[in-house]
């Protein structure tokens, strides 16, 4: 690691966890004024992660595209951009905050325990599809952990509400219905970019390793991935799956992601995938 | 037999009714959508397995070791095919019955669709009181509105809008349900796609120094693994000659390859990594890099007794040998040597000081042991093995595939279905200009595919900024 990009990279993980802290504190003691502040800590840490992102950049001649280390930083930072974006365009969803920030921080912890070696990038990565495929990849990412963040939030909010005294840190987020929809509207754009990293995924691997498709297991992890969110798609759209189901529905097919991108190694060493291989 | 006998058929043991019954519950049921979950959760199951059970055609190494520790347990899973499941039987019913499935479930949906997307003066309903409308709002508009002005504001809205202002339907995205028919039929073209490829590929290696021409014999593909045979289709129809090959290492992360190749027609082609040779539907991609020493032995007279190239496959490290004057030299390579407490060893992968360590035997005695730097030689029993060149070979995967075209295809439409199926959903509503208590409003009533809350939000966001704009007119 660059001594700038350690610096900070440490520095937003302190920043996430002391936001992580206030989002906790904000429910536990019903105090819903918190969450805006905790917000502005939250767009702090993602200053501090996109300079350590910068410091690396500029040691390596690369932006970080490989690698479990690389896809912490940047995979994470993806899913902060989306919170943040999604808290600015409307302040009743700051709260998702509460379910990704935990989410990242783990993913830097994880990371920061791999490799994180200042690495040339390596040949196999030098091709225009890298970019289509890893950016659409992390945006799905994104987009699924913000719907497993609002389907966290629907499942809180409505244990709240069934009691006589809600908790009136929840009333700061969007009514049950429109957590409802959000669920599925996250789960809808991540489907979408989802398609599209596999799609452009096939075409580089044609090029790279001479075959569209050969049951690599992340390749494998990635489509039963899709089908689970494919699943979730008619589930609702047919079958009026709503509410609670969708809710567990997203929390739980986010394993399927987190398996593709960080599980799949761990168990089976036989990836083509340069996760944590080169 | 007498003319008015009646001919007495045996009573069927299941009345044709229940027959007819039954087949109608199975097309029913195979043209379900729970059919389809239940098929893409056991294909999910069938794939989730083949990444726990090594598979013979993934994993050979593993596979054989693990059939040699449990033959039984290997040969019980081999029995249901386990260990190829991707091919197994079991997997390819499931596809078949998938595809079975959504071409019911298409040609289901065929006039569903049809219906959906023809709009028609019934359409335009009361928005008080229309049915399955669950936004409804009214609007105050000013007095001597023209009756256009509203609906030309819902058409630069993207609205297609039929009617007039006693009266309308609106709808945006009128055409989205034949995106599900594209995005549903994108997975056919990926399986005409995919079909096409299996039985037309050809896959083999081949193995090939600097300045060595190969014109697509076949028998010069390696042996091992055998070259797999198209089924229908022919063997790459290739010949070309390569010029040069440069590898590029930068400390022990392998940076890139140049490959320079001429063709036939003398026409010169680079291959790198991501950037195969690709000609006659055939791909030459680059896999192994290798050094290809040309090797001279000489007796103690200086005069040549045997001399050729060999392709080492020693690059990472491995030994590799090769038999020269009834000699057997055995190496190891080293691409950035440095000899370091008592040991041969590489400071890098990069080639900075390539050296081989040579042992040499005759008839299973080794006769002595050194190292060789690039062009250098060594001495033994009498005779001198020089070095004169030490060029690169490249090992490419050949693979010819036809139907990639289909293919992609497929994929390019189901990326176009699913945006336009998910992000441009129909959005239906029905209005009238009307006095309510001696006001002119605009009565609408409204709804969304998928979304209700957030569908309710668009509505009124929409409503609200046509109103305001009426009022500045």
């Amino acid at each position: 690691m660059a001594y700038w990009e350690t610096i900070f990279y440490l520095v937003s993980m302190v920043i996430y966890a002391l936001a992580g802290g206030g989002f906790i504190y904000s429910f536990v003691f019903r105090n819903p004024r918190v969450v805006s502040k905790v917000t502005l800590f939250v767009a702090l840490g993602f200053i501090a992660q996109t300079l350590a992102i910068a410091a690396r950049f500029n040691a390596t001649g690369h932006l970080p595209w490989s690698g479990h280390y690389e896809y912490a930083l940047m995979g994470g930072w993806f899913i902060v951009a989306g919170t943040l974006f999604v808290g600015w365009q409307n302040k009743q969803l700051q709260g998702l905050a509460a379910g990704t920030i935990p989410l990242v921080l783990i993913m830097l912890g994880y990371g920061y325990m791999q490799n994180p070696s200042l690495t040339p990038m390596a040949a196999s990565l030098k091709t225009i599809w890298l970019y289509i495929h890893v950016y659409f990849a992390w945006l799905s990412f994104g987009a699924y952990s913000l719907a497993m963040a609002a389907g966290v939030l629907f499942l809180l909010k409505k244990k709240s509400e069934a009691k006589e005294v809600p908790n009136p840190a929840y009333d700061r987020f969007p009514s049950l219905g429109r957590l409802d929809e959000l669920v599925f509207r996250y789960v809808v754009f991540g489907f979408i970019t989802d398609t599209i990293m596999i799609s452009a995924g096939a075409i580089w691997a044609k090029d790279l390793w001479g075959s569209y498709w050969a049951w690599d297991p992340v390749e494998t992890w990635s489509l039963i991935s899709w089908l689970i969110y494919g699943i979730t798609i008619h589930l609702r759209v047919t079958f009026g799956w709503r509410e609670n189901r969708l809710a567990w529905l997203a929390i739980a097919a986010l394993s399927s992601v987190i398996i593709c991108f960080f599980g799949v190694n761990l168990v089976v060493n036989t990836s083509l995938h340069v996760f944590q291989v080169r | 037999m007498w003319k008015d006998e009646k001919i007495s058929r045996p009573s069927p043991l299941i009345p044709q009714h229940l027959i007819n019954s039954m087949i109608n519950k199975i097309i029913k049921y195979l043209s379900s959508l729970r059919f389809t979950i239940v098929l893409i959760c056991l294909l999910g199951l069938m794939f989730v397995i083949g990444l726990w059970v090594p598979q013979q055609s993934l994993l050979k190494t593993i596979y054989f070791e693990w059939q040699k520790k449990s033959p039984e347990l290997v040969a019980y899973l081999d029995l249901f095919g386990l260990t190829t499941i991707y091919t197994s039987p079991i997997t390819i019913t499931l596809w078949l019955l998938f595809f079975l499935n959504l071409s019911l479930v298409l040609w289901q949906r065929v006039p569903v669709v049809k219906s959906r997307i023809v709009i028609s003066e019934a359409k335009i309903l009361d928005p008080a009181t229309a049915g399955g409308y669950s936004f409804r709002s009214s609007y105050p508009l000013p007095e001597h509105l023209d009756d256009e002005t509203v609906l030309n504001l819902l058409r630069k809205n993207r609205y297609t809008v039929l009617g007039d202002a006693s009266g309308f339907y609106g709808v945006k995205n009128r055409l989205a349900p034949v995106a599900f028919m594209l995005f549903h039929l994108s997975f056919f073209l990926v399986l005409l796609g995919g079909l096409i490829s299996v039985y037309t590929e050809f896959i083999g290696y081949i193995e090939l120094a600097q300045g060595e021409l190969f014109q697509g014999e076949i028998e010069r593909y390696n042996n091992k693994p055998r070259p797999k045979l198209p089924a229908t289709g022919t063997i790459p129809n290739v010949s070309f000659t390569i010029r040069s090959i440069e590898p590029q290492v930068v400390r022990n992360t392998v940076t890139g390859i140049r490959v320079k190749l001429d063709d036939a027609d003398g026409k010169e082609h680079e291959v790198g990594i991501n950037t195969p040779y690709n000609t006659d539907n055939s791909s030459f991609v680059f896999k192994h890099l290798g050094v290809a020493p040309l090797f001279v032995l000489k007796d103690s007279s200086g005069n040549e007794v045997q001399g050729a190239f060999f392709k080492l496959d020693v690059v990472k490290g491995r030994p590799d040998s090769f038999k020269l004057g009834g000699f057997l030299f055995t190496t190891f390579f080293y691409t950035d040597y440095e000899f370091k407490d008592g040991k041969h060893t590489s400071k890098s992968m990069e080639f900075n000081n390539p050296v081989f360590v040579m042992a040499v035997e005759r008839d299973g005695k080794k006769l002595a042991e050194t190292t060789i730097p690039k062009n250098g030689s060594m001495e033994f029993a009498g005779y001198r093995l020089e070095m004169r060149e030490m060029p690169f070979w490249v090992r490419f995967y050949v693979v010819k595939q036809r139907g990639l075209s289909i293919l992609y295809a497929g994929f390019l439409l189901a990326t176009i279905g699913v945006i336009w199926r998910l992000l441009f959903y129909r959005r239906e509503i029905v209005g009238a200009i009307r006095e309510q208590n001696g006001v002119l409003c605009l009565v609408v009533a409204g709804r969304s595919e998928y979304y209700k809350s957030l569908a309710e939000d668009e509505f009124t966001k929409m409503f609200n900024e046509m109103v305001c704009k009426v009022d500045e007119r």
